[in-house]
């Protein structure tokens, strides 16, 4: 009995109960040891990250359990590949996630962010505020800063006629990721992309219809953009022709075999004749097929499923191109942009229901063996694919994720065209603001406005310190400059331009994504400050 | 020496008398800490892990008892008056527990003194009779249900003292709204399961929005979806229970085929089969097609062709609303499907929402039903949110059924208590110690309010009891300025029958806990249970 845990409840004549279930195996924190322990983990998430913010982040490299490695400074791709197991640092890696599944960019911010603010809540708790005033606080105070990011919102020109400043807040996203060496090309292709897809009356973009798809070998600046789709195997047979012109496409999700039942079935054959009337009769039966696809005027046959040699060969001899083992995204893919149907028997081909493509070629790389599939002005040219080359794997999938981030600012833009500066200018702005309401306030809030404000302020920081510069002094700079000149645009020159004035830079955010930012993480340091207890099971505490 | 009688099989665990009695009441006791601390508005969440690693944060008193797996039997009479309470009036799961905890607490001393149970759990029950009584006769009602103003009013304000507590509370005027525009869209019934709620990652709170009508998740789709248009106006819905995929059509059939060219026959039957079906939900006049069960890529293919938007393995539920919501009937057999049994609404349309995209259908002319789409920062803090969202939800509902009132924030059970003192003294006898007991333990509710915000509970306690004993009944803790008001005034009002629910529930727990003078366990068939059988008190 002697070594009972602490946890144990004794009434007043001296025994044990055990009121829940295998108690002495958890452990139980509670009131500020809990908090406390909260914020140490959020925080220690938070400085990992800390060092990826901005242009001159730098890079993560994650080995997973099976040996891949990653190279990454997005943040949520670092935080899922850190496979966390405390509560709280859980907490922040789904943050990130919400970050990153709304807006695609500012992952690593928030976090930092949330981290930032957490720091600032410990001290306030150590002068004895209640938890839950200080959320509510911030909770004030962040909507202050919404309300104040709106004040200093622009609008941002978006049309079709002048990419320029879209390139250019392209390339603000680009410029903290490995790909930066060619900048501007990506950020092109980014611009490009989106603005082929969307949908400018709706102010919509369907990322359905854009495709990433990389390969190894080639340099980072052999990325292209195909307006069409690029699919990645070859045709079917190594003589059939590599360049195909005003291609009349079948897309077929039917084998090219003789059909089958699916009922179960069973075919005995008992002599020498049934055996050559079933071969014979295969054989008639992929000469039909062939036949009936040739019938209704196609001239490339896109398949989903696979077919044999013999199919192959015949196919070869009457002159049908045909690309086996297409997966079933590209199959739609392919029927979106070459306005075809997707034929699920070949008793069904018609030709109203072909596609249309103007080119299609196939692609060798180098030395190497490998083909893809490209095809090109096709009817409808709404679907488009990013082609990306690169060094290595590593990079290739560091460049996706980077690309699939300046999409997602273009594709914000698109859809809500107000703007904010970069360069943690719009946090700066904010930072001073909060703290401008915070002497406004004539109860305890007041000290959670001015924390708010500080935890602001450790964003530009942070940012300074990577690039090289000296924190406090730059920040310090700038504050004043903000406030003495009333432009919100000033911020931390990182990549050392020599002005501070982000919009001279073309440093640009969208308001929706700060917003998002901020919301984001006060709403999960509320929930984590809420919380004053935790119960959990012995071994899964500590990293 | 007498030879012992063994009357039990060994390992049964037998403890009895007034010291079981006891030990009952203080295992109530130190469960009571788990959820003291979550009570009101500056009440804070607990965490929990569980063994395989699933965490859970709330604020709701049931919850959290449900997730700590409470196994001693008297603490389960606990767990189990705060899941009734959350299964009867949704909210005030916290105030039950509490309460029954301290009813045992003061109600302890006279059980060591030798009063018989019995006759203490008989003043328990008089003095909430009598408590429940006084509840009815001061709460307000909103006379003239007509003044459809004012009776929404109610409602909001009832809503958003729910959700006070919760980790939306910033967000209550919002979410307020929200809870009784989906509530007053119900029909008279109010089944709650007509209410969905879904989550969606990402997003700030009021990001979420009250959809009228039914949304769902897009389902898993197949080649060709694609291609489907994604919106309609005015749409005739199918709605079915058939798979509508290339398959055997029974399960253990077999064919044998003499001649290969019986082959092609076999092929074209099974898809003469799908393509019949096919068929007649294309004659029907469908412009959407949901199924319960699977949609498969021909048939996919084939809607895409003929401009009709399908989805197939919708979830159970979602189906039943959607069936409430547009009209229609479920079709198990595509014979059967006709202009009658097919629904219709306004628009559907597929929108993406976060990183989601959401098949949502509005208009619908029977709108029994909503949908809730909720959005948050992480997985946690959404769960909490539909919690809370639930508990609002009960307590309109109740309101809806029954409109009186009482302000909340300690006020009441303030009242209650003055007024079962000044009871207890014009009754002769033990009754009056008793019931004098349970008058103190009605205000652990304003102290425990007090106690959470930080506040010096004794002295609001003391200025509480000064204002009630002068007659204002509506005065409880004022939260923002740490001080007593008019919480009637202040608008923090709860609904009478949660209150009453409450009182109730506590002092049928109570009594029951109290009417126990034996455990008789058996020993778990689990193997390490006659281990820890030896620690039990005997």
């Amino acid at each position: 009995m002697a070594s009972m845990p602490g946890t144990l409840a004794f009434d007043e004549y001296g025994r044990p109960f055990i009121i829940i279930r295998d108690e002495e195996k958890q452990k139980r924190l509670t009131g500020v040891n809990a908090l406390k322990s909260h914020i140490m983990a959020a925080r220690s998430i938070a400085n990992t990250l800390k060092t990826s913010l901005g242009p001159k982040g730098l890079d993560k490299m994650m080995v997973s359990s099976d040996g891949d490695v990653t190279v990454t400074n997005d943040g949520a791709t670092i935080l899922k590949q850190m496979d966390v197991d405390h509560e709280i640092a859980k907490l922040m890696v789904q943050l990130s996630q919400s970050q990153d599944d709304e807006i695609g960019d500012g992952t690593t911010g928030v976090v930092v962010l949330a981290g930032a603010l957490l720091e600032q809540a410990e001290q306030l708790l150590d002068k004895g505020i209640h938890p839950i005033r200080i959320a509510d606080g911030f909770e004030l105070a962040a909507a202050c800063a919404v309300r104040h990011l709106e004040k200093i919102s622009d609008s941002f020109p978006v049309d079709v006629n002048n990419l320029e400043p879209l390139i250019q807040t392209a390339m603000t996203t680009l410029g903290s990721k490995i790909v930066n060496k060619c900048h501007r090309q990506m950020a092109e292709i980014a611009v490009n992309a989106v603005m082929t897809v969307a949908d400018m009356e709706k102010r919509d973009v369907n990322f359905e219809l854009i495709k990433v798809e990389g390969k190894v070998g080639g340099r980072l600046e052999d990325t292209v953009l195909v307006k069409g789709v690029v699919v990645d195997k070859d045709f079917s047979h190594p003589q059939m022709p590599k360049v195909l012109r005003d291609v009349k496409i079948a897309i077929l999700t039917c084998p090219f075999e003789p059909p089958k039942p699916k009922t179960k079935h069973k075919l005995d054959v008992t002599s020498v004749e049934d055996y050559r009337a079933l071969r014979e009769y295969e054989q008639e039966k992929f000469d039909e097929m062939v036949k009936q696809v040739k019938d209704a005027g196609a001239t490339l046959a896109i398949c989903q499923w696979g077919f044999d040699d013999e199919a192959n060969h015949l196919l070869l001899q009457r002159q049908l191109p045909a690309v086996r083992w297409v997966g079933g995204p590209e199959i739609e893919l392919i029927a979106i942009a070459t306005g075809g149907r997707i034929v699920p028997r070949f008793e069904e081909l018609s030709p109203d229901k072909l596609g249309f493509a103007g080119l299609v070629r196939e692609l060798s790389f180098g030395t190497t063996k490998d083909h893809m599939l490209v095809i090109e002005e096709c009817k409808n040219s709404r679907a488009v694919t990013i082609f990306i080359r690169g060094g290595n794997k590593m990079i290739i999938e560091e460049a996706k994720r980077s690309i699939h981030d300046a999409l997602c600012v273009v594709r914000n833009l698109v859809v809500d065209n107000r703007i904010v500066y970069g360069g943690a200018a719009a946090e700066i702005s904010c930072a001073i603001a909060i703290s401008e309401e915070a002497d406004k306030i004539s109860s305890l809030e007041q000290y959670a406005f001015r924390a708010f404000s500080d935890a602001l302020e450790s964003i530009p920081l942070a940012l300074a310190e990577n690039s090289g510069l000296s924190p406090i002094h730059t920040l310090t700079e700038v504050k004043a400059r903000q406030v003495k000149e009333g432009n919100p645009a000033l911020g931390i020159d990182c990549m050392l331009k020599g002005t501070c004035d982000m919009k001279e830079q073309h440093v640009i955010e969208t308001l929706h994504s700060k917003k998002q930012q901020i919301v984001l993480a006060t709403q999960l340091v509320k929930m984590i400050l809420k919380i004053d207890d935790i119960r959990s099971p012995n071994d899964s505490m500590g990293f | 020496m007498f030879p012992s009688i063994i009357l039990l099989k060994e390992g049964v665990e037998n403890s009895q008398g007034k010291e079981q009695l006891i030990s009952n009441i203080n295992v109530c006791q130190s469960l009571l800490d788990a959820v003291r601390t979550t009570l009101g508005p500056r009440g804070m969440d607990k965490l929990i892990v569980n063994e395989v690693g699933k965490t859970t944060i709330s604020n709701d008193g049931a919850c959290i008892l449900k997730a700590l797996d409470v196994c001693h039997p008297a603490a389960e009479i606990l767990v189990n008056v705060a899941k009734s309470q959350d299964a009867e009036v949704g909210d005030g799961t916290t105030s039950v527990v509490l309460l029954t905890g301290e009813y045992l607490k003061n109600l302890k001393s006279f059980i060591e003194e030798g009063v018989h149970p019995r006759f203490v759990m008989k003043s328990l029950r008089q003095a909430t009779n009598f408590a429940i009584e006084k509840i009815k006769s001061i709460s307000i009602r909103i006379e003239d249900k007509d003044k459809e103003k004012e009776f929404r009013n109610l409602l909001e304000k009832c809503a958003m003292t729910a959700l006070g507590s919760k980790l939306i509370s910033h967000q209550k005027n919002f979410f307020g709204k929200m809870v009784v525009d989906a509530v007053l869209m119900l029909d008279e019934t109010l089944g709650q399961k007509m209410i969905g709620i879904k989550k969606v990652l990402g997003g700030a709170l009021e990001d979420s929005l009250l959809v009228a009508g039914v949304a769902f998740k897009k389902t898993f789709s197949y080649a060709g979806f694609e291609m489907q248009p994604k919106r309609y106006n005015n749409p005739k819905i199918a709605i079915l229970n058939i798979e509508l995929e290339l398959k055997a059509e029974k399960d253990n059939a077999e064919i044998r085929i003499s001649d290969v060219h019986e082959y092609q026959k076999i092929v074209d039957a099974e898809w003469k089969i799908l393509y019949i079906k096919l068929d007649l939900i294309i004659k029907s006049g469908a412009q959407v097609v949901l199924s319960k069960l699977p949609i498969g890529d021909v048939a996919t293919q084939y809607f895409a062709d003929r401009n009709v938007f399908c989805a197939g393995r919708v979830p159970d539920e979602d189906m039943d609303r959607t069936l409430k919501a547009c009209g229609g009937s479920l079709v198990s057999v595509v014979q059967d499907i006709s202009d009658l049994n097919l629904g219709s609404c306004k628009t559907f349309e597929e929108r993406q929402v976060g990183n989601e995209r959401y098949n949502i259908f509005t208009g619908c002319p029977q709108a029994k039903t909503c949908t809730i789409i909720l959005r948050g920062a992480a997985q946690q803090i959404m769960d909490e949110m539909e919690r809370s969202i639930h508990d609002a939800i009960m307590v309109v509902r109740r309101t809806i059924k029954n409109d009186a009132i009482v302000a909340g924030g300690g006020a009441i059970e303030m009242e209650l208590s003055r007024a079962l003192r000044d009871y207890s003294r014009s009754i002769e006898g033990k009754e009056q110690l008793l019931i004098g007991a349970v008058a103190k333990s009605l205000e652990v509710i304003p102290r425990q309010l007090c106690i959470n915000a930080g506040f010096d509970a004794t002295n609001i306690l003391n200025k509480l009891r000064q204002k009630h004993s002068m007659g204002k009944i509506w005065y409880g803790v004022d939260l923002n300025t740490e001080d007593v008001a008019d919480n009637y005034e202040a608008c923090v009002w709860e609904p009478a029958a949660v209150k009453i629910n409450c009182l109730s529930a506590a002092c049928e727990a109570a009594s029951t806990i109290l009417s126990v003078d034996e455990t008789v366990k058996n020993p778990s068939a689990r193997e390490e249970m006659p281990e820890r059988g030896m620690r039990r008190p005997m």
